[in-house]
């Protein structure tokens, strides 16, 4: 395994449990890490980026414990934070260049190749020699990824690389992650159900820093087969569907409302079987932790 | 250090210059700054000496506020621009590497402002002063900016890394400025705003700097994992300021002299009319100690003046021209210069043309007005404000005591009359 996490647990000063005792593996290729805002996503981040110290347990990238070797860690590490500036003063290759610098690139020769490289895998040749400041969202998360990239990482950890972007930079980041997997790991951290599905070969779900699910998109959707169901519905209809069904999602069509059901028989005789997605395997899951957590 | 090392190290600091100089900030205290050096040397006869030193003033107080402040922020605005994370997950080579080679960087800047600022006051003395233009005291005033300019970077530089807070920067900052402004009040040897104590300003900027290097050095390795090394380099360097400023301290040299017993017995043989006026062994510009007893017998014009005070600076080429007029007639003109610094009469002495004698001693005024001195010559000639002058006969008797600008015509009439005495 490219990383293994085994008991990770993170308490915050004030008694805050970020994580819960993790155990994860991560192969190589697009890993996607799902989970509502607070479940400790970002913490687990942290750890692996070697910026934050765990209370307890261990976590090893590529056989480098983040604890006991930083500097190694970060040798084959690219980490993308979730939010993130750059100098505004400086240009596009002023910026990279000043971060392959502190990569350890000291010849310049070497720098302007990886620079280069760099500008062109996120598409912002163009804009090299643009002051920074003056960047959209969009470029300013391509420029997150270019320096990311300066040491050509076997590892890259985004952590919530597409929230702010609009729907044609998203997909764009989307595609460059696939493109970037390769033989290397990415680890894409993130609370849209859709970037993990249309992205990730490996995925885990965390919940209040405990792991509800890891494996692949298949393993996770296997149960669902033969228990989803689509209802057409008509709106006064949806209320007492919502009471005696687990709805994974509602949406509106031209003929009424459509609601997407979990069940292990046919639940209405206006309803039809359906393929399950990863957006219902992931509210069935947050809904079996919530009712869990309401009974405990 | 490696030669690659050494890359990474100019690059680095290209880099923070960049970010430094770009920004708004910087170019508002550059351009103001660069408008009050262009103000003050603009007066007609301000000589390049004069200029230099004005601009030196502002240079020192201004930049360096802005030097410690900027400095400060460092750490701050990594987190404020959100760069501090993608920096610190990058493997960055050393500690001190890094913490030297931002320094480098804002201190690049911080003189390439002192260098802006003098220009424009070289431009405006030469332009609107028109009393003959000379490179030299503007390159001698910058180099003078670099140790307090650099101490100031150091200092903001180690105390963000400590604190992790604009407060600090903004505590050395009013910490900077109230030097100045409570002298008679702060313990003299903590006046680092001048170039007086390099070695105390060198050791404190080295043990500031090394201090944040072992402070990120922690934060980028983890704790358990601190440069030792470069925390005993810091302990060492701060131990070294220490001993420097104790040393100063016991050496007299910066104490205040009013509490000063021998001052007191200076100032009990003060000048009185008709009395031997006190005499005195001071340096001149060249080092060389000079004595009234080395020109006994000979009629002599003492001046004291500042270059705090322009009019008592312009005052100078009115006694170089009393000097040359009556020099067969074996007149002496010695001029004093009160400062805090004595590298500050070099450029002024350099202006002067003929045998005129400039010696220096320690003495500190405000504007035109003496606030208080602490030189004990200052204080036996009960100096209370500059220019003044005093004309002594060839006995070294007081004749004539002269306070504020005098015309050429009447400094002539007076020495006249000394000479033609009997």
């Amino acid at each position: 395994m490219e990383t293994e996490i085994r008991g990770l647990r993170k308490v915050y000063p004030g008694g805050v449990v970020a994580l819960e005792g993790l155990d994860l593996d991560i192969p190589a290729g697009v890993f996607g890490l799902l989970g509502p805002n607070g479940s400790g996503k970002t913490t687990l981040m942290r750890i692996l980026a070697t910026l934050l110290e765990p209370t307890e347990g261990e976590a090893k990238v590529c056989g480098r414990d983040v604890r006991r070797e930083k500097a190694a860690v970060r040798e084959i590490l690219g980490y993308m934070p979730q939010d993130f500036g750059f100098y505004p003063t400086l240009s596009a290759y002023e910026t990279l260049d000043y971060f392959a610098l502190l990569s350890g690139v000291s010849s310049p020769k070497e720098r302007r190749a990886r620079i280069e490289q760099a500008l062109a895998r996120v598409n912002l040749q163009e804009m090299a020699g643009r002051r920074v400041g003056t960047f959209s969202g969009g470029m300013k998360q391509r420029l997150g990824i270019a320096q990311a990239l300066l040491n050509d990482p076997r590892v890259l950890i985004m952590d919530e690389p597409t929230s702010g972007l609009d729907p044609e930079e998203r997909i764009r980041l989307r595609n460059l992650l696939a493109e970037l997997a390769g033989d290397r790991v990415v680890i894409l951290s993130t609370h849209i159900v859709s970037d993990v599905s249309s992205t990730a070969d490996e995925m885990a779900i965390l919940h209040r820093g405990r792991l509800l699910f890891s494996g692949k998109l298949g393993d996770i959707l296997a149960p669902l087969r033969g228990r989803t169901w689509i209802i057409d519905l008509e709106e006064e209809e949806l209320s007492r569907v919502r009471a005696e069904f687990f709805v994974t999602g509602v949406f509106r069509s031209a003929t009424g409302l459509q609601v997407r059901v979990i069940a292990e028989d046919m639940p209405h005789p206006r309803g039809y079987p359906a393929e399950p997605t990863l957006d219902d395997a992931y509210v069935a899951a947050m809904k079996q932790e919530a009712q869990a957590g309401d009974v405990v | 250090m490696t030669w690659s090392e050494l890359r990474a190290f100019s690059a680095i600091a290209r880099r923070e210059h960049q970010v430094f100089s770009r920004s708004s900030t910087f170019w508002a205290v550059v351009g103001l700054g660069a408008a009050l050096g262009a103000w003050r040397a603009s007066p007609p006869g301000t000589s390049a000496a004069m200029a230099a030193y004005q601009a030196l003033q502002i240079i020192v107080l201004g930049v360096g506020v802005i030097a410690i402040m900027l400095a400060g922020s460092v750490a701050t605005r990594d987190r404020r621009q959100g760069a501090a994370e993608l920096v610190l997950a990058k493997p960055q080579g050393s500690a001190p590497l890094l913490v030297g080679a931002r320094f480098a960087g804002m201190w690049l800047s911080m003189l390439a402002a002192a260098a802006i600022m003098l220009a424009a006051a070289s431009l405006a003395q030469a332009g609107l002063g028109g009393a003959g233009w000379r490179p030299g005291p503007y390159l001698n005033a910058l180099a003078r900016a670099a140790a307090p300019l650099g101490l100031a970077c150091a200092l903001g530089l180690s105390l963000a890394t400590l604190f992790h807070t604009a407060l600090a920067s903004g505590v050395a900052a009013l910490y900077w400025v109230s030097i100045p402004l409570t002298r008679s009040y702060l313990p003299l040897v903590l006046d680092t705003t001048l170039s007086q104590h390099r070695l105390l300003a060198t050791l404190l900027g080295a043990g500031a700097l090394a201090v944040a290097a072992a402070r990120y050095g922690r934060q980028v390795r983890g704790p358990r994992r601190g440069g030792a090394r470069v925390a005993w380099a810091a302990g060492l360097l701060l131990a070294g300021a220490a001993a420097a400023a104790v040393a100063a301290a016991l050496s007299g040299e910066d104490l205040l002299t009013r509490a000063d017993p021998v001052l007191a017995a200076i100032a009990s043989q003060a000048a009185l009319p008709e009395r031997p006026a006190p005499g005195f062994w001071l340096r001149g510009a060249d080092g060389r100690l000079v004595g009234m007893t080395d020109f006994a017998g000979r009629p002599t014009v003492v001046a004291f003046w500042g270059p705090g005070s322009p009019p008592s600076a312009r005052s100078l080429a009115l006694l170089a021209q009393a000097q040359a007029e009556f020099a067969d007639q074996g007149l002496v003109c010695i001029a004093v210069c009160l400062d805090r610094d004595a590298a500050t009469l070099r450029p002024f002495a350099r202006e002067v043309e003929g045998e005129m004698v400039m010696v220096w001693d320690r003495g500190r005024h405000f504007g035109d007005g003496m606030e208080w001195s602490d030189s004990p010559l200052a204080v036996a000639y009960d100096v209370e404000r500059v220019p003044v002058l005093f004309v002594l006969d060839a006995q070294r008797r007081l004749v004539h005591k002269l306070e504020g600008e005098v015309s050429a015509e009447w400094l002539r009439q007076r020495i006249s009359d000394v000479l033609a005495a009997p």
